[in-house]
Formats: C-alpha cells, sequence, structure tokens
C-alpha cells in the first residue's frame, strides 16, 4: 500500500501544481513528470513503487473498461461514421509508420 | 435478482469478472493480439447493459470505482518510462526525432482526413488523441473538445489497426531491426502494439515501452497548449 500513497502523493501534488499554475495539462501528468523527476534524483525506483507497478501494470486495462463501454452512448455517430472513420485511422497509420521507419534507419547502427 | 443491476457495486464487479474472462481467452487462444483482454472485457459488459436494458449511467455508478483509478495510474507510468529511460539513452536523439515526428504525421493525418470527409469537430478533435495510450487520452480529451468514450474507442482502434498493418508496411521498407519496430508499434500502436512487442523480443518491448509512455507524456503536454492557442 506504500506505493500506491506514493502515486497518490503525486498525484496531489500535481493537482496544487495545476491549480496554482492553472496550465491546461491534467494534474495526473504533472504528477507523473514529478514523479520522473523524483525518480531521475534518486537514480533509482523505491523498491514500494516496484512493488506496485508490478501489480497493476498487468491490469491497468481492467480500468480503462468503464469508460470504452461508454461508446453505447454514441451509436447514432456509431452508425454513420464507424467505417468512415475505422478507414481514417487505418490510413493515418501508414505516413506514422513510414516516418518512424525511415527515422529509426538513419544514424549509425547500435 | 433484478435488484442487483440496481447494485452500483454489481457493476464493479461484472466489470472485473468481464477482464477476468477476457484474461482467459486470451491466454486460451495463445495470446492473440487481435482479441486483447480489454476487448473482451468491454464485449461482455455492453452485451449485459443491452440484455438489461440498463443505461451507462447506472452502469458508470459502479464502474467509476475502476475508472478513478486511472489518475494514480497515469502517475505511475513514470516508473517504467524512467527504467528504459536509463537503458535506451545513447539512442535518445534517434528515439526522440521518431516520436515526435513520427507521432505528428499520423494525428495530424487522421485530423486533416476527420475534418476533410466528416467535418464534426467533435471527431476530429477526439481524433487528435489517437495516438496516446488510452488512460492518458481519456485524460486530456475533455480539454480538447474530444469525448472520453470515444477517444478510448480510437486509441483501441489503432492499437488492433496498427498491430495488423505496421509489421508488413515495414517489411515492405525492408526494415527488421528491433529497434525500428519497437519504437513504431510503441508510437502508432500503444498498449496494444507494445504487447505485440513483448512477443517479439526483449528489445522490441523496450522500444515499444518507451516510444509509448513518451509519445503519451508529448502529446498531453503540448496538445492541450496548442489548442488553447487556437
Amino acid at each position: 500500500m506504500t506505493g500506491l500513497l506514493i502515486l497518490l502523493a503525486f498525484l496531489m501534488a500535481g493537482t496544487l501544481v495545476q491549480h496554482w499554475t492553472s496550465a491546461p495539462i491534467p494534474p495526473s501528468i504533472i504528477g507523473m513528470l514529478l514523479l520522473l523527476v523524483f525518480l531521475i534524483s534518486q537514480r533509482k525506483v523505491p523498491a514500494a513503487l516496484t512493488s506496485i507497478t508490478q501489480s497493476l501494470a498487468p491490469i491497468l486495462p481492467l480500468f480503462l473498461i468503464p469508460v470504452s463501454v461508454g461508446v453505447i452512448t454514441h451509436e447514432q455517430l456509431v452508425r454513420e461514421h464507424g467505417l468512415l472513420l475505422l478507414l481514417i485511422l487505418a490510413i493515418s497509420l501508414i505516413p506514422g509508420t513510414l516516418v518512424c521507419g525511415w527515422i529509426m534507419s538513419r544514424g549509425k547502427r547500435s | 435478482m433484478m435488484i442487483l443491476l440496481q447494485t452500483p457495486l454489481f457493476w464493479t464487479a461484472l466489470t472485473i469478472g468481464a477482464f477476468l474472462l477476457g484474461q482467459q481467452v486470451y491466454r486460451l487462444t495463445g495470446n492473440l493480439v487481435l482479441l486483447p483482454p480489454i476487448l473482451t472485457g468491454i464485449g461482455l459488459v455492453v452485451v449485459t447493459l443491452k440484455l438489461t436494458d440498463t443505461p451507462y449511467t447506472t452502469y458508470m455508478e459502479g464502474g467509476h470505482y475502476l475508472h478513478d483509478m486511472l489518475q494514480p495510474l497515469i502517475v505511475m507510468l513514470a516508473v517504467p518510462l524512467f527504467l528504459q529511460l536509463r537503458a535506451l539513452r545513447q539512442d535518445a536523439l534517434r528515439i526522440a526525432l521518431a516520436v515526435t515526428l513520427g507521432s505528428a504525421t499520423t494525428v495530424a493525418c487522421a485530423w486533416w482526413l476527420t475534418s476533410w470527409w466528416i467535418g464534426d469537430p467533435m471527431l476530429s478533435q477526439t481524433m487528435l488523441t489517437k495516438s496516446i495510450t488510452t488512460p492518458v487520452a481519456v485524460a486530456i480529451t475533455g480539454q480538447l473538445g474530444g469525448d472520453p468514450s470515444l477517444a478510448a474507442a480510437f486509441v483501441i482502434l489503432s492499437g488492433l489497426l496498427g498491430v495488423i498493418m505496421i509489421l508488413p508496411i515495414l517489411t515492405l521498407m525492408r526494415i527488421q531491426r528491433p529497434e525500428t519496430v519497437g519504437i513504431t508499434l510503441g508510437v502508432c500502436a500503444h498498449a496494444i502494439g507494445t504487447s505485440r512487442a513483448l512477443d517479439l523480443g526483449e528489445r522490441e518491448a523496450a522500444y515499444a515501452i518507451t516510444a509509448m509512455i513518451l509519445t503519451a507524456t508529448l502529446h498531453a503536454v503540448v496538445l492541450p497548449l496548442l489548442v488553447s492557442l487556437f
């Protein structure tokens, strides 16, 4: 539980920073960046964080089910534009893959 | 029996059960990437809601217990990012360029096509988060004028399409290097791409995880700023 408490503490820190700066970035992202800075300054991951990450990371998709199920509130939109949206998602992958593939093949081989 | 349908925690339990069943299905199909546990889970919950004629708001009274955990889970992404960054430091410049330009290209393309072919601003704005791993996409889409549920759907579908399309495209480009494959799967197909990368090998997976979290972080910071400027 110490790990979860650390995560919640950084989330609260993110919430405060977001409130003070009114940055248009969600508190959770600021919290993540703060935790990243903390880890870099420590040069290692505290054991409590390692253990919470190992137990929660594999089941992360579970927590996404409720919001994803919300697609049923957009039935009309899906029926009208669903196929076109799928086509757009597919087409847009092509330039992304070409650019990533091209850049990653530049430079010396490691 | 019917009283259960009005009990919020019934829906929490059902969601957990549906996910566990999804994990079993995934294992039984020999880790078929196109059938990730989240997809089976969503399907089972949707079918149950339809059969029992339960509105989404009733479901969410139970679902939000799980949903609220997304925020600390986003904070948690700093841990794998830190571990991978330390390991991949020597390749930093190439990774940074591929993540930035690769993700910008695919998102710009999707946004432009949606604006052109459909012209519904809400859908175009929701497209902006299509290259961000689902929890982060859900967190920022509201600020961009998009819809969280559709954002989740776009990201998951992108991941599935990416797993089908990316490897053949790279093969056509005669690229098989694990670093390239990993980065491309991470940038374009996020979590589902990363689980495909895990099947391919450790190096692919390391690059995919790095690319996925870097893309998410970059977009989460840049997109709201860009949108607030216009």
